[in-house]
């Protein structure tokens, strides 16, 4: 295509990207008053203008950085190559900042961009969090508050769902034995169809903001300012990226898993991807759902949740929460798999009840389908639904109970190590425990009556986020990061990041909870100071910045390590996991040889055991037995 | 395969049955297997294992001569790591491994390729958890993080009862909640010490010490225990969800003779009507003692009513009588509180908090007669309504600038309207602005009026407003 020489900055599919998306948004812009101009109206109306804009800048986004190209080229009816190649003038960053089909680089990029936006959103926190150390109004006015505070839970929610997106393309081809993805094209549209959503979740700090919270109830969403619609369709994008990521992670392990590799002797954590693509492909249609209604109840007046024009706002949160629930599982199966992953390398012994570890993820995504009304047990919702939904809320326990208990009897009489990703997969079981326990309160609908949005819910699912994603995606960073970067991370400046983050966050989330029971509502900018919460409040933003200087002390040690860090052996942890047994980096296809599993994936401790053949070739016939000794022949 | 083949020792009085087996060793174990010797008796068979020492010991379980529960005593009560298969043709598909476990022919065929494929010397399937030594010192760490777990536990729960976790219960309702609340920290504190000690345990007492290259025990799990820890919590929450139903059906219970308050929330206030007197109030006063039931409803958005000294909470939701949800509480302490709105709505969502006021039955009724009598003078009128319908929560009286326009010096004033118009602030505007609140906005402010204020306000009382508003100078 272009000449990098010439061509510049453009020869760089981000930054052509960005200019379609400019020009996809002009020319939508013009569509519409173009339209309302033919009707006999005013030509400019700020809300249908962007709307429809966004809706062509995204499509302009996608056309411009090629990542159509081959479908395109289909749909003409030409032929394209069997393995899509990314452009391969492209060398360094330019290559992750352009299309790529390689697993491993998209890989890359979700794990980038999540940590960019991870960045964004923990800095809005950090505002509003330093607004909030004590009472009264300071220097965020509430309508910023609002905005940042909504925003904040947001473009977390989009970072997670990335950096879910960033382990199970990097890691699931590379733990079956399989080259890449099932259906590379489509991975790269899942993985470049974020950066418009993102753009346009951030664009609402410019576009008046919104105030509803990411959960956007109606009938405040239907009359926030033209920021909501620019939220409702950033969270649309991610939401497509996430159903494609999720059906292209189910395909690929269903079908592309090596020889011998049955379901049960795949490494722990591709189940917990497995689970988490089934919840991520079936219910996040439920949230584009849900924000399209209101999309269209603002745009073209349909009453679908406006009590005026015949709907009702409780239906809006039974589809939100449809999706919103599960999506908890989403964002905390995948950490849960690189714990269950962790423990037994650096415990040295088998991962406990393997099998019951395994479908206990499929127990939460199945139980986690059946609770979602625990969201609305002050909702004033049919209050018949009420208890049936405590007791399918409670069930949740079970599954969650098997991993904790498997996890701890992987490690009872094992032989540890604290390396860094050890540190930081145990401080995530004891988080996630934390959280986990703060759960049956709220799902206790008679404690909840009192819990149902204040500050102890803010604890308790900041809990499960830390224990079931932020803790286990730093693991994940620091223990696969040799294997990505062929370097090793400095081991000093990980044990800082963690001997920080862990305290800090007990402070905070104990903290948060604290307040909560003693009435600090959720989503406020300002806290009347006679409940007695002052102090709390100012350890637990104290606490909050200790935890934001921990992750720029762990970006400080990955970009430098990436860099000057020791060259790293090929298998620093001992793992018997495939990926383990490649060079580091990973060479570009792979398993050039193709591979065959011959054991079980966890037998540490049973000696000569062999997981993965590596040369799946035909081993040559064995060698003639030689004759038997016989010290003893009594029989004869 | 590295490490000395596998020593097996074959008992059996008949030569065919030996023959039979040391040929298939060969064949399928070549390397890996070394079959030492051939026992016909049971005193020969002793004295071979003593010589040499051998891995496996197979015996014909049919051959009656053999003395079978001689070999199980010695071996598998005994100390010595020994596996011994008891191997029978009559009983059809079944053999008998060391450890009386019963097994299919086919599993036997896996069980002897994995342990041929061992070293000799270690003794896969059988670890060293087997051994007595070891099982004592399992059971030493057991009981001892056992004893952990019972401590941390009881600190947890006396350190939770030193803290002050829940603001005071002020309601009937708040009683089976919090005593709900007791119990499940008390389950938490047991959860939370029970995993806690056992990793802290395990990351203290099993350390890999430096330069250890080897692996733990190789222990894959055990069925019984996760069937344990499946069953148990199981019981555990479905102990928990029927007392959490229980305790919600105490929070329900409904006295016929409930005093009636129409409760309803609007950007950003809350107005409390007692029907049974036509009083219309901005502070929710209630008598002691009395259940009270509030009708909630929403002239906009979603709001939601809570008192945390009460602890229920309800949702007011907007759309008229379809829309209209109960909340009954029974207030058992005289005091001031505040409902605090709990659903996120809007701009000044964190200062939507009135006053509830619990008071005696005695000044209870006083407070109902003097709210009965209106005052004679119609700016004192004026202030009530305007206290009572929220407009105070937007238009300050002392110039401050809040969400709508001060009043304070606004009547006979000048203001700038959206369409840059001038209009002075007579009676006509005002009642204008309260019947048909979008018709004209001053420059800087958004209509966020109430959207049935204009039809709950009578043509008196608007008046009383003017005069309010023209004596605030």
């Amino acid at each position: 295509m272009s000449d990098r020489g010439r061509a510049g900055v453009f020869s760089i599919g981000l930054f052509r990207g960005l200019l379609g998306l400019v020009i996809g948004v002009v020319v939508g812009m013009g569509v519409v008053s173009l339209a309302r101009l033919l009707s006999g109206l005013p030509a400019w109306k700020p809300e249908p203008a962007w709307v429809v804009g966004a809706v062509f800048g995204a499509a302009g986004f996608m056309l411009a950085t090629g990542v159509l190209n081959d479908w395109w080229r289909w749909a003409k009816g030409e032929e394209t190559s069997e393995h899509p190649q990314a452009d391969p003038r492209l060398k360094g960053w330019a290559k992750y900042l352009s299309v790529s089909y390689d697993h491993k680089v998209i890989g890359i990029q979700y794990g980038f961009t999540s940590l960019l936006i991870f960045s964004l959103a923990g800095l809005f926190a950090l505002t509003f969090r330093t607004e909030l150390a004590q009472p009264g109004v300071q220097f965020l006015q509430l309508q910023d508050f609002n905005t940042l505070m909504s925003l904040h839970g947001i473009v977390m929610i989009g970072a997670i769902l990335l950096g879910v997106g960033a382990m199970s393309n990097y890691l699931v081809p590379l733990m079956i034995g399989a080259n890449d993805m099932a259906f590379p094209r489509l991975n790269a549209f899942a993985y470049w169809i974020n950066v418009p959503g993102i753009v346009f979740l951030v664009s609402t700090l410019f576009l008046g903001g919104f105030d509803t919270g990411w959960t956007g109830y109606p009938p405040l969403s239907a009359r926030a300012p033209l920021g909501m619609q620019m939220f409702f369709l950033g969270v649309y994008f991610i939401g497509l990226s996430s159903i494609l990521g999720s059906l292209n992670v189910i395909a690929t392990i269903v079908n592309l898993r090596a020889r011998g590799m049955t379901y049960f002797r795949m490494p722990i954590f591709v189940w917990t991807a497995f689970a988490t693509a089934i919840i991520g492909l079936t219910a996040t249609q439920l949230i584009g759902l849900s924000f399209q209604l209101v999309m269209f109840e603002r745009l073209f007046g349909m009453g679908f949740f406006e009590p005026s024009l015949g709907g009702d706002p409780i239906l809006f949160q039974h589809l939100f929460w449809f999706y919103s629930h599960p999506a908890v599982y989403v964002f905390v199966l995948t950490g849960l798999g690189v714990i269950s992953e962790l423990l037994p390398v650096f415990a040295r012994k088998p991962l406990f009840g393997y099998k019951w570890v395994a479908l206990s993820s499929f127990g939460i995504a199945l139980v986690g389908f059946l609770v979602w009304a625990h969201h609305m047990f002050t909702s004033g919702m049919a209050p018949y639904l009420r208890v049936p939904f405590m007791y399918s809320t409670l069930l949740v326990a079970v599954p969650t109970g098997v991993k904790f208990f498997s996890w701890v009897a992987t490690i009872w009489e094992g032989k540890l190590s604290f390396e860094t990703p050890m540190l930081f997969v145990l401080g995530a079981v004891s988080i996630f425990l934390l959280g986990g326990l703060s759960g049956p309160p709220n799902g206790v609908v008679s404690t909840d009556l009192h819990l149902q949005d204040t500050y102890w819910i803010v604890g308790h699912f900041h809990a499960t986020m830390f224990g079931g994603y932020v803790f286990p995606f730093f693991a994940a960073i620091y223990y696969w990061f040799p294997k990505i970067t062929g370097r090793m991370y400095n081991e000093k400046l990980g044990k800082l990041h963690f001997y920080l983050m862990l305290p800090a966050f007990y402070v905070q989330s104990l903290g948060q909870m604290q307040v909560g029971l003693l009435g600090m509502r959720r989503r406020i900018g300002d806290y009347d100071p006679a409940l007695g919460i002052q102090f709390s409040h100012l350890l637990i933003t104290i606490a909050g910045f200790v935890i934001g200087v921990s992750v720029l002390i762990a970006f400080y040690n990955l970009a430098r390590s990436a860099r000057w860090g020791e060259v790293a052996v090929a298998n620093p942890w001992r793992s018997r996991s495939p990926e383990w047994q490649l060079t580091s980096p990973v060479p570009e296809h792979n398993y050039a040889e193709g591979i065959e599993v011959v054991g079980e994936p966890y037998d540490y401790g049973l000696e000569g055991s062999v997981y993965v053949n590596m040369h799946a070739t035909p081993t040559e016939a064995p060698p003639a037995p030689p004759a038997v000794g016989q010290a003893a022949a009594a029989a004869d | 395969m590295p490490g000395r083949p596998q020593r097996a020792l074959i008992a059996s009085s008949h030569s065919l049955f030996g023959q039979g087996l040391l040929s298939l060793f060969r064949k399928r174990h070549a390397d890996q297997v070394e079959v030492v010797g051939m026992a016909a008796t049971l005193e020969e068979a002793l004295a071979a294992i003593d010589q040499l020492d051998p891995d496996l010991v197979i015996v014909d379980y049919d051959d009656e001569t053999l003395n079978r529960d001689e070999f199980l005593a010695r071996f598998v009560e005994g100390e010595k790591k020994l596996r011994l298969v008891l191997l029978s043709l009559a009983a059809g598909e079944e053999a008998l491994v060391y450890d009386r476990r019963s097994m299919a022919a086919s599993q036997v065929d896996a069980w002897l390729e994995e342990w041929s494929a061992t070293p000799g010397g270690a003794t896969p399937g059988a670890p060293a958890a087997h051994s007595e030594s070891h099982r004592r010192k399992t059971m030493k760490h057991l009981i001892l993080a056992g004893i952990l777990v019972i401590l941390v536990t009881a600190a947890l729960i006396l350190g939770l009862d030193k803290v002050t976790l829940l603001p005071t219960a002020a309601s009937a309702q708040a009683l089976p909640i919090d005593s709900m609340f007791r119990l499940e920290f008390m389950v938490i504190a047991f959860l939370f010490a029970l995993i806690v000690v056992f990793m802290l345990y395990s990351i203290l007492v099993f350390r890999r010490k430096s330069g250890d290259a080897t692996d733990a025990v190789h222990m894959t799990g055990n069925t019984r225990l996760e069937v344990v820890w499946t069953i148990v919590p199981l019981i555990t929450v479905l102990t928990f969800s029927y007392l959490g139903a229980r305790s919600l059906a105490e929070t329900q219970r409904i006295d016929p003779k409930a005093l009636e308050v129409e409760v309803t929330g609007s950007q950003w206030s809350w107005r409390f009507d007692y029907p049974e007197w036509g009083i219309t109030s901005s502070e929710l006063m209630l008598p002691v003692n009395r259940q009270a039931v509030l009708h909630l409803s929403s002239t906009d958005v979603i709001h939601s009513f809570w008192v945390p000294e009460f602890r229920v909470k309800q949702d007011a939701l907007p759309g008229g009588e379809a829309f209209v949800r109960d909340l009954r509480v029974t207030p058992t302490q005289m005091g001031s509180f505040k409902v605090r709105c709990a659903e996120l709505c809007g701009l000044q969502h964190a200062y939507m908090e009135s006053p509830v006021v619990v008071v005696s039955q005695a000044d209870f009724d006083a407070w109902i007669a003097s709210q009965t009598g209106l005052p004679d003078d119609p700016v004192l009128r004026g202030a009530k309504w305007a206290k009572d319908f929220g407009c105070a929560a937007c238009h300050s009286i002392d110039g401050s600038q809040g969400v709508g326009p001060t009043w304070k010096g606004l009547y006979g004033h000048q203001v700038t309207m959206e369409d840059g118009s001038v209009v002075t602030v007579d009676d006509a505007y005002i009642i204008e602005s309260i019947r048909v609140p979008g018709a004209r906005i001053v420059q800087g402010y958004a209509n966020i009026m109430p959207a049935n204020i204009g039809q709950d306000l009578s043509d008196a009382q608007i008046a009383d407003i003017i005069q309010y508003i023209q004596s605030l100078k």
